[in-house]
């Protein structure tokens, strides 16, 4: 018997479930369509916000909030039922007769249900900008990065505690309702944490949604979309990087968590 | 050498106690029957034996490692769950060539455990399109994959006929007699198991009630039974019955087992035939300690001798 290579084999076979037709290509025509369609219309209404990294970020939120919802549905689906489904099944069960690790199981799964959907999405996104609009891209690459972190991290916290519910439920149905009513939440909270911040005149209220969700700190710092007043709260960029830093803090704790209940906590 | 060693093993889920000081072992080239009740602890002891439940109490040893999260174990072990699921939409050989891949065997292994199982015609099927028991057959294929040195099996026949339960017990014995492979084997299928096991364990209430070599257990259960083999065994059955040193009597289509006080056995030899002549039914024959293992099943958990 040679050496094999069980966690290639595993995360093949993971990504051939979470992928098969139709969805890899279903899933890659949404985002695509989302972001040449968002981006022709963006890149031509933006351009007169402000500064260049103003404009940045503006062409890059407007066209990450196109096709996070494709990328939220794909995630969902592979964390919440994908793994939901092996594990009540028992299909984790075969792959633990596999010489691996079980951190490595579950790495594979995840790498098939979030790392290769993430790679989809920011590949074709990126792509599409760069094709569109290279000279938005190159100049201001890091605040494009900080924007997709910024706008990436509250469904990535979602997705953490999706995977935390699937695995102590061994089914995934609970865990993907929770994060449906988690992601329209954090709309409904900033609507209430903005009035808020009218009324009291503090941005207590904000500050603490960033938190969780910086896309509304990065908003603020540059001055808010479509009018929104910046009077309120203006964060530096160190601040929203550290909002930005403190969510991927949430994002990481939440999936060691994971780590460590699947395993040495998961009995099947 | 001891392949399989549990020590004192106690499992509980919210109040019942699912095992409870099980003590079991499983040496190299046995084929060890686990049989027991529904509910008697069968498939938790497995899944603390193949790493998937952790036990509350007690040690469990395979190869003389931790199952836990133990790759290595793994690599010498085949695993037939009692409810086997695949990635479903993969194609059989397909899904084999992989774990031939995962096990770094040759891929030509995948086509020769088909064959070993009968499911060559099915190699280019979707693992979702097949049968209950063409899944069951797929699963053992998937546990002979990488030859291993032990095989824990929970109903391994289950959803199987019986053309491919027979055949699959012949090769569980090829299996053990040429490559020395061990075998734990639950089952409800009792005369299955006595026909491929030289062990068994008996299990109920999450204990372990018997256990050891076949014969040992018929030397020390089977004492003060008595088979009989007739054409009419119903009727006769009534008439021993009768008698006031029989202790009880089990029927079946060919005959009955007689169980008979300590120290009586030789008087059933003179009436079983007076009986038989008087009930008109044609006697075929009367054995001594010849019990199935159903039969020991029963004694060793009604604690008739060693309780």
């Amino acid at each position: 018997m040679g050496k094999g290579k069980p966690f290639l084999e595993v995360l093949s076979s993971a990504i051939h479930e979470d992928y098969r037709f139709p969805f890899l290509e279903l899933f890659a025509f949404l985002y695509t369509l989302g972001t040449f369609a968002l981006a022709n219309f963006t890149v031509g209404v933006f351009s007169r916000v402000g500064t260049n990294e103003a404009v940045a970020y503006a062409v890059t939120n407007s066209l990450i909030t196109g096709s996070l919802i494709v990328f939220i549905i794909l995630v969902f689906k592979n964390v919440a039922y994908g793994l939901g489904s092996e594990l009540e099944k028992g299909i984790i069960q075969t792959y633990f007769s596999y010489p691996l690790k079980r951190w490595a199981i579950l790495t594979a799964k995840l790498l098939s249900g979030i790392g290769v959907s993430l790679l989809l999405f920011l590949g074709i996104q990126i792509s599409a900008f760069y094709i569109l609009a290279p000279d938005i891209v190159l100049p201001q690459f890091s605040t494009i990065v900080l924007t997709y972190a910024a706008n990436l991290s509250y469904p990535l916290i979602i997705s953490g505690v999706i995977l935390l519910l699937t695995l102590q439920l061994r089914r995934g149905g609970i865990g993907l309702v929770v994060g449906i009513v988690l992601y329209f939440a954090m709309s409904i909270a900033s609507s209430i944490a903005f009035v808020v911040a009218q009324a009291t005149d503090s941005a207590l209220g904000l500050q603490i949604i960033s938190v969780i969700s910086p896309t509304y700190a990065l908003q603020y710092h540059y001055g808010g979309l479509a009018g929104a007043s910046s009077s309120l709260w203006y964060p530096t960029l160190s601040d929203t990087m550290l909002y930005v830093g403190g969510s991927y803090v949430i994002v990481a704790a939440l999936f060691i968590l994971g780590y460590i209940y699947f395993s040495r906590r998961l009995n099947l | 050498m001891s392949l399989i060693v549990a020590e004192d093993l106690r499992k509980r889920y919210g109040v019942v106690v699912a095992v409870d000081g099980l003590n079991l072992r499983l040496d190299e080239g046995s084929v060890t029957g686990l049989i027991g009740p529904n509910g008697a602890g069968k498939t938790t002891t497995i899944k603390m034996i193949l790493g998937l439940l952790k036990p509350d109490r007690g040690v469990v040893k395979v190869f003389g490692q931790d199952p836990w999260d133990n790759p290595d174990i793994r690599s010498m072990t085949g695993i037939v769950y009692e409810k086997a699921f695949f990635p479903s939409h993969q194609k059989t050989l397909d899904y084999l060539q992989r774990v031939c891949r995962i096990y770094g065997v040759s891929e030509s292994r995948a086509m020769e455990v088909l064959e070993a199982v009968n499911l060559q015609e099915a190699s280019n099927r979707e693992i979702r399109a097949l049968s209950a028991g063409m899944l069951q057959k797929f699963a053992i294929a998937h546990a002979l994959v990488h030859k291993p040195k032990l095989i824990v099996a929970d109903e391994m026949t289950a959803n199987l006929d019986p053309q491919a339960r027979s055949e699959l017990l012949d090769l569980v014995l090829e299996l053990n007699k040429d490559a020395k492979v061990a075998f734990l084997l639950s089952s409800h299928i009792l005369p299955e198991l006595s026909m491929v096991c030289d062990s068994v364990a008996i299990i109920n209430r999450g204990k372990v009630w018997a256990s050891g070599e076949l014969s040992d257990l018929y030397d020390k259960y089977a004492v003060g039974i008595i088979r009989v083999t007739t054409d009419s065994p119903e009727k006769l059955a009534a008439e021993v019955k009768k008698l006031n040193y029989v202790k009880g009597v089990e029927s079946d289509v060919r005959g009955f087992s007689v169980t008979v006080v300590d120290g009586r056995e030789d008087e059933i030899y003179e009436d079983v035939p007076r009986l038989a002549k008087r009930v008109k039914a044609k006697l075929l024959g009367i054995e001594t300690g010849s019990a199935s293992l159903q039969e020991l099943y029963r004694l060793a958990v009604s604690g008739r001798e060693g309780k």
